[in-house]
């Protein structure tokens, strides 16, 4: 073999195809979920020190029109996440019935179920008294 | 349906040591005809020079994969009808160096894939008089759909981490070593793990999932590595209690 031409790459890859897109827009997601984390934290703080700095921080910082959007985004990006996640849940879950595969929805559904059952557990938990 | 259709040809003569080209080439449009067809009319009747591999043209050799209008596909099951009116750009597989025209250097997979033992492996070898290995149909289906691959790096040519990444074993190399582990026949897991978790194995892959979708034989790559994935992780934290074992 003489001169071969060495193989190609593109920094623009995930602009080439579709999928390679969203699979971008998902490895990005994660950075805002990460800052709506950070918000979280800080509004948690402001709830320790005390009713007017929980009040400011809302007032002045969460319901700015620039965090507004960032959540809106944010909301947007953690449903993408969230459905990218379930849906690839049955490639890492290799359940069998004897020599049957569970049907990948089962295992998409059961996830969603498993999901909502923590968040109204979690619900009950802090919203009821 | 029209007459003709035109492809777009990739062409890199290393003798010349000049820049790629594409040659154009309008070819008969005929109802059965596959891409491949239309390589071997070129090459038959038009330009003798046209080189690219090809061989079983039904789908099981796993020689003439190559980008069909950028995505990978095996040339004998993809249909010219399909991409009319055209033009039907024709690529090497992307990720691999290419030796000429449409053929692409193999070496770094080849290097990969029996680097991974993907062989059978026994600790103890039984005589003929002991006879044969035996599995149930529900121990067969544990790795059959991993043994369905032939070879044809059309999932390579998808994955962006093998195509920026030298070290990534890939997931061909992957599914195939996970096929092996998941075998009863088969005793050779202690020996294939340092290579296949390691940072060049499966916690390269970022799970960008297209090499299950070009896959033409359905092996699934991305299920293979992230099932090898948890393996990984539950032995590693089975290393920290005192019963554990890596």
């Amino acid at each position: 073999m003489a001169n071969p031409l060495p193989r190609r790459h593109s920094n623009l890859w995930w602009l080439k195809r579709r999928p390679y897109f969203i699979f971008f827009l998902r490895e990005w997601s994660s950075l805002f979920i990460a800052g709506y984390a950070v918000l979280l934290l800080i509004l948690t703080s402001k709830v320790l020190d005390g009713e007017a700095a929980y009040n400011s921080y809302v007032n002045d910082v969460l319901e700015s029109p620039l965090l507004i959007g960032f959540h809106v985004v944010a909301l947007l990006f953690a449903v993408l996440h969230t459905v990218t996640w379930f849906g690839a849940v049955p490639k890492g879950l290799a359940l069998r019935r004897g020599e049957d595969p569970v049907p990948p929805s089962l295992i998409i559904g059961g996830s969603y179920a498993a999901w909502a059952v923590v968040t109204i557990v979690v619900a009950a938990v802090f919203l009821l008294d | 349906m029209a007459d003709t259709i035109t492809i777009e040809v990739f062409r890199y003569r290393p003798e010349d040591g000049a820049e790629p080209v594409y040659d154009t080439f309008d070819v008969p449009l005929r109802q059965e005809w596959r891409v491949l067809d239309a390589l071997n009319h070129v090459k038959d009747e038009v330009d003798g020079s046209l080189t690219f591999r090809w061989s079983c043209r039904m789908g099981v050799c796993g020689s003439c994969g190559m980008m069909v209008n950028g995505v990978p596909k095996l040339t004998c099951s993809a249909f010219l009808r399909d991409f009319a009116p055209g033009p039907i750009r024709i690529d090497p597989l992307d990720g691999f160096p290419v030796e000429r025209d449409l053929v692409t250097v193999l070496d770094d997979f080849m290097g990969k894939l029996s680097a991974v033992t993907p062989w059978m492996v026994h600790k103890d070898e039984r005589s003929v008089e002991q006879g044969e290995y035996r599995q149930s149909p529900a121990e067969l289906a544990q790795f059959k759909q991993y043994s369905m691959c032939i070879n044809c790096t059309l999932c390579y040519a998808a994955c962006p981490v093998y195509t920026h990444e030298d070290d990534f074993l890939g997931p061909a190399v992957l599914a195939l070593a996970q096929r092996y582990n998941l075998d009863s026949r088969d005793d050779g897991n202690e020996q294939r793990y340092p290579l296949i978790w390691s940072d060049s194995g499966i916690w390269d892959c970022t799970f960008v999932g297209e090499c299950s979708v070009v896959c033409p034989k359905h092996v699934d790559p991305s299920a293979a590595i992230q099932q090898a994935k948890v393996q990984s992780a539950q032995s590693f934290f089975a290393s920290f209690l005192p019963f554990g074992k890596r």
